[in-house]
């Protein structure tokens, strides 16, 4: 018995059972574990504006049981408030799971949310702890609801295909300019206060756009979709409006809870997704959408090219050129009260395509490009970049970052033309583009 | 002796370091702005200064701090500083747990936890509080590799977005913003006071001036560099974004196709940032029983953990009052146990008659 109550004997089995006690816990998540079988988690989010409040629709992945490798179901499901965390908490209620929003790879905002200040949209997934910075962000022609309720060809998942055609690769081409929570806040609480994201579009699976120079990416507009009703075709779930803090009644119209199954175009066809086209905002409101052309000139300097297609013409003949070892600069400095902006951009040019009878003798030349299709090809960079400025100062955005630039560089000059920069701006171009060889 | 100079080291380098990664750099760009480094750095240079004077004092007596103030003042007056320390240790544990359990909570979990899920925690304190200083010690020992390993991981992974031109244009916040920075998170400060409660329970060698007083700067060129990373990724977002370790990996390509495979890198930091805060009570409770003359630790660390549950239970609700109180007046302490108490330690007998 004296033995029993030795001091070292008890202090093993004490700390023997905290031992197990916590591992206990760790490996049940404090005895508050989750069934990923019946769970669901929000891979994307749409966002709309209907009024006074927004309507989200998430996408939602649940984990199936399955014998054979992964299975999973997505769903739509919608919720609605005067803020999209109240959308959320409607959304959380139908689906029973946590929103926190930590898996959410893709916000999409609706057309329809053009006349709303951005981060009045956005500013709940701002605040700390309701989801890192790191998920894509794009607006979308028509609603976002009906974006996310397309099928695509390429995967099951809508978000997924959308992300593909909005991925790093895709950026390093010059497609797309990509942006995400962070890159649009760090741009819009800049001194530019101005920002830019992806314009999705959808389009027939099979069909291109003609015309365009070559430049035009997409297809014949989906019947009863975005493109041609302007976001007429309605998603399937329905959450019901009014009521303050998204005390709204769901009144699901198909499937269970507001689950949307369908949705999107009316045939339910799948559907392409591009996102060559750049919408961009100052002070938080909507601006403008870049054309390709002008979201291509955008992508040179904003981001890390590896290979950009440019089309352009030399003489009578067109060409496809490959640009690669691209380095796009723009700058700003103020001489005599005056800003002056200098584009430089160089690039390695390979011909790509021509729109003359191939002779297989001579492709083995391709890296060594005519002197006159260098220019041809400079010319068209010229055309692109100035479309772009003409952009930024019609509409005074200043979406290339230049007076963020200059309060960062040239502070004490920066308050003497920060007013007027785009007004009484000078541009100078170069652009040097070589031949690989 | 208990504790080697060489162990202080890494607890300078690694605590120093562990104790400035969460709440600390967003609480820094709110006040200072993209001049967050020059707040910082006041707060080190005189850290650094302190943690010199403290090391050189050490050279010039074998007495532990406890015996400085007894040989000078008396024994009472030395029970009743200590008494005044073991209260400042307690203070300054305190906002730490209170990250500490935000951080868990917020950052392990994709659920709400109950405040249950932290509370182990004091299980684990209740046992270490009652080590002395060569646990300290060895526990410094396993802590360098582990924190030189997971910190160099954080480093690497968040390099790739940092824009470093979101740290310009330099100085042009006002001045006062940029000491008002400084003076408001100053509570994180605690170092000098760790290497006073160390001295005379090591064996001073030649040459540990410098090595600890380098150590110190080492640790604090990791939080800098730290301070740089944060801000050049998040600029203007940074003050919202709290528990800022956790944050500066996610723009990592890799992380973004595999997952949160930082969180095996966080988890394994955490033990790092778990022994730099139970320090402070390891310490808190070594005053007390300098303080009381009671050896027994078992029950002061009972008491120190119990005080410091209850109010981790009670006040849970009320972080950002506490917070706000930590930063708005906790620089007069440090004023005083931080930077002015060490300095008059050189004004006490050195030698015994």
């Amino acid at each position: 018995m004296k033995n029993f109550f030795n001091i070292n004997k008890f202090a093993v089995i004490v700390y023997w059972a905290i031992f197990l006690a916590l591992a206990g816990m760790f490996f049940t998540n404090d005895f508050g574990l989750v069934d990923i079988h019946k769970s669901s988690i929000i891979t994307a989010i749409g966002i709309d504006n209907e009024g006074e409040e927004v309507k989200v629709t998430a996408e939602i992945a649940m984990p199936q049981p399955s014998q054979s490798g992964e299975n999973i179901r997505y769903a739509q499901v919608q919720g609605s408030g005067l803020t999209i965390a109240d959308a959320l908490n409607e959304i959380n209620s139908k689906t029973g799971f946590y929103t926190k929003l930590q898996f959410c790879r893709l916000i999409l905002i609706g057309e329809n949310c053009r006349d709303n200040q951005l981060f009045r949209v956005l500013g709940c997934l701002y605040r700390k702890n309701y989801s890192e910075l790191t998920a894509l962000v794009a607006m979308c022609e028509g609603k976002a609801a009906d974006m996310l309720a397309n099928k695509s060809q390429v995967s099951d998942m809508t978000s997924e295909a959308i992300r593909k055609i909005l991925s790093d690769e895709i950026e390093k081409s010059g497609n797309a300019n990509t942006a995400n929570l962070k890159d649009i806040a760090l741009a819009e609480f800049s001194h530019s206060r101005s920002c830019f994201m992806p314009f999705v579009q959808i389009s027939k699976p099979g069909t291109s756009e003609e015309g365009g120079d070559g430049d035009n990416v997409g297809g014949d507009p989906v019947e009863g979709g975005q493109g041609e009703s302007g976001g007429q075709g309605e998603s399937g779930g329905q959450s019901g409006g009014g009521g303050s803090g998204g005390q709204g009644q769901s009144e699901g119209q198909s499937g269970q809870s507001g689950q949307s199954s369908q949705g999107g175009n009316q045939q339910g066809q799948p559907v392409e997704f591009t996102a060559r086209k750049t919408v961009y905002f100052s002070n938080g409101l909507y601006k403008g959408i870049l054309d390709e052309q002008q979201s291509f000139a955008l992508a040179m300097f904003k981001s890390n090219i590896r290979l950009a297609i440019l089309p352009c013409d030399s003489g009578d003949i067109h060409y496809t050129i490959g640009l690669r070892n691209v380095e796009g600069d723009v700058g700003v400095k103020v001489e005599n009260g005056v800003p002056k902006i200098s584009f430089s951009f160089s690039a390695t040019a390979q011909i790509q395509g021509a729109r003359v009878k191939v002779d297989p003798s001579a492709t083995n030349k391709d890296d060594n490009v005519d002197d006159k299709v260098l220019r041809g090809a400079e010319e068209e960079l010229k055309k692109r970049f100035e479309s772009l400025f003409s952009v930024c100062k019609e509409s005074n955005c200043d979406i290339l970052g230049l007076k963020e630039y200059l309060y960062k560089h040239d502070y004490n000059n920066y308050g003497l033309v920060e007013k007027d920069f785009y007004s009484v701006a000078e541009t100078h171009y170069k652009i040097d583009v070589r031949s690989v060889h | 002796m208990k504790i080697s100079s060489r162990q202080i080291c890494f607890i300078m380098i690694a605590y120093t370091a562990a104790t400035k990664l969460l709440m600390y750099p967003t609480l820094l760009s709110m006040a200072s702005g993209n001049d967050l480094l020059f707040s910082a750095l006041i707060d080190f240079v005189i850290g650094t200064a302190v943690i010199w004077s403290i090391s050189f004092l050490c050279s010039r007596t074998d007495k532990t701090f406890f015996e400085l103030i007894k040989g000078t003042l008396g024994e009472v007056t030395a029970r009743i500083v200590f008494g005044f320390f073991a209260a400042f240790f307690l203070l300054s544990t305190l906002l730490p747990i209170f990250e500490q359990v935000g951080y868990i909570h917020n950052i392990f979990y994709d659920t709400v936890p109950s405040l249950g899920v932290f509370l182990p925690f004091f299980v684990f304190t209740v046992y270490a509080a009652t080590k002395k200083f060569t646990n300290i010690g060895r526990c410094a020992d396993i802590c360098l590799p582990i924190f030189a390993a997971s910190i160099s991981f954080i480093f690497i992974t968040a390099f790739s977005d940092v824009r470093w031109d979101n740290l310009m244009p330099v100085l042009k916040t006002p001045v006062f913003d940029i000491f008002r920075g400084a003076a408001n998170t100053a509570y994180a400060f605690v170092e000098p006071c760790w290497l006073l409660m160390f001295m005379g329970h090591f064996k001073y060698k030649k040459g540990d001036v410098t090595k600890i007083t380098l150590s110190y700067a080492l640790g604090a060129a990791t939080v800098l560099l730290f301070l740089a990373m944060f801000y050049g990724i998040y600029g203007a977002v940074a003050p919202s974004r709290t528990y800022a370790i956790a944050r500066t990996s996610l723009f990592f390509p890799a992380i973004e196709v595999i997952g949160r495979m930082d969180l095996i890198v966080l988890f394994v930091f955490e033990i790092v940032m778990l022994f730099a805060l139970v320090l402070n009570i390891q310490l808190a409770v070594y005053t007390l029983v300098k303080c009381t003359g009671y050896e027994n630790r078992m029950l002061l660390s009972f008491l120190v953990n119990g005080a410091l549950l209850a109010i981790t239970i009670f006040c849970n609700s009320f972080y950002n009052n506490i917070n706000e109180l930590f930063y708005n007046w906790m620089w007069i302490m440090y004023i005083v146990f931080v930077v002015a108490l060490p300095v008059i330690a050189w004004l006490f007998k050195r030698r015994t008659a």
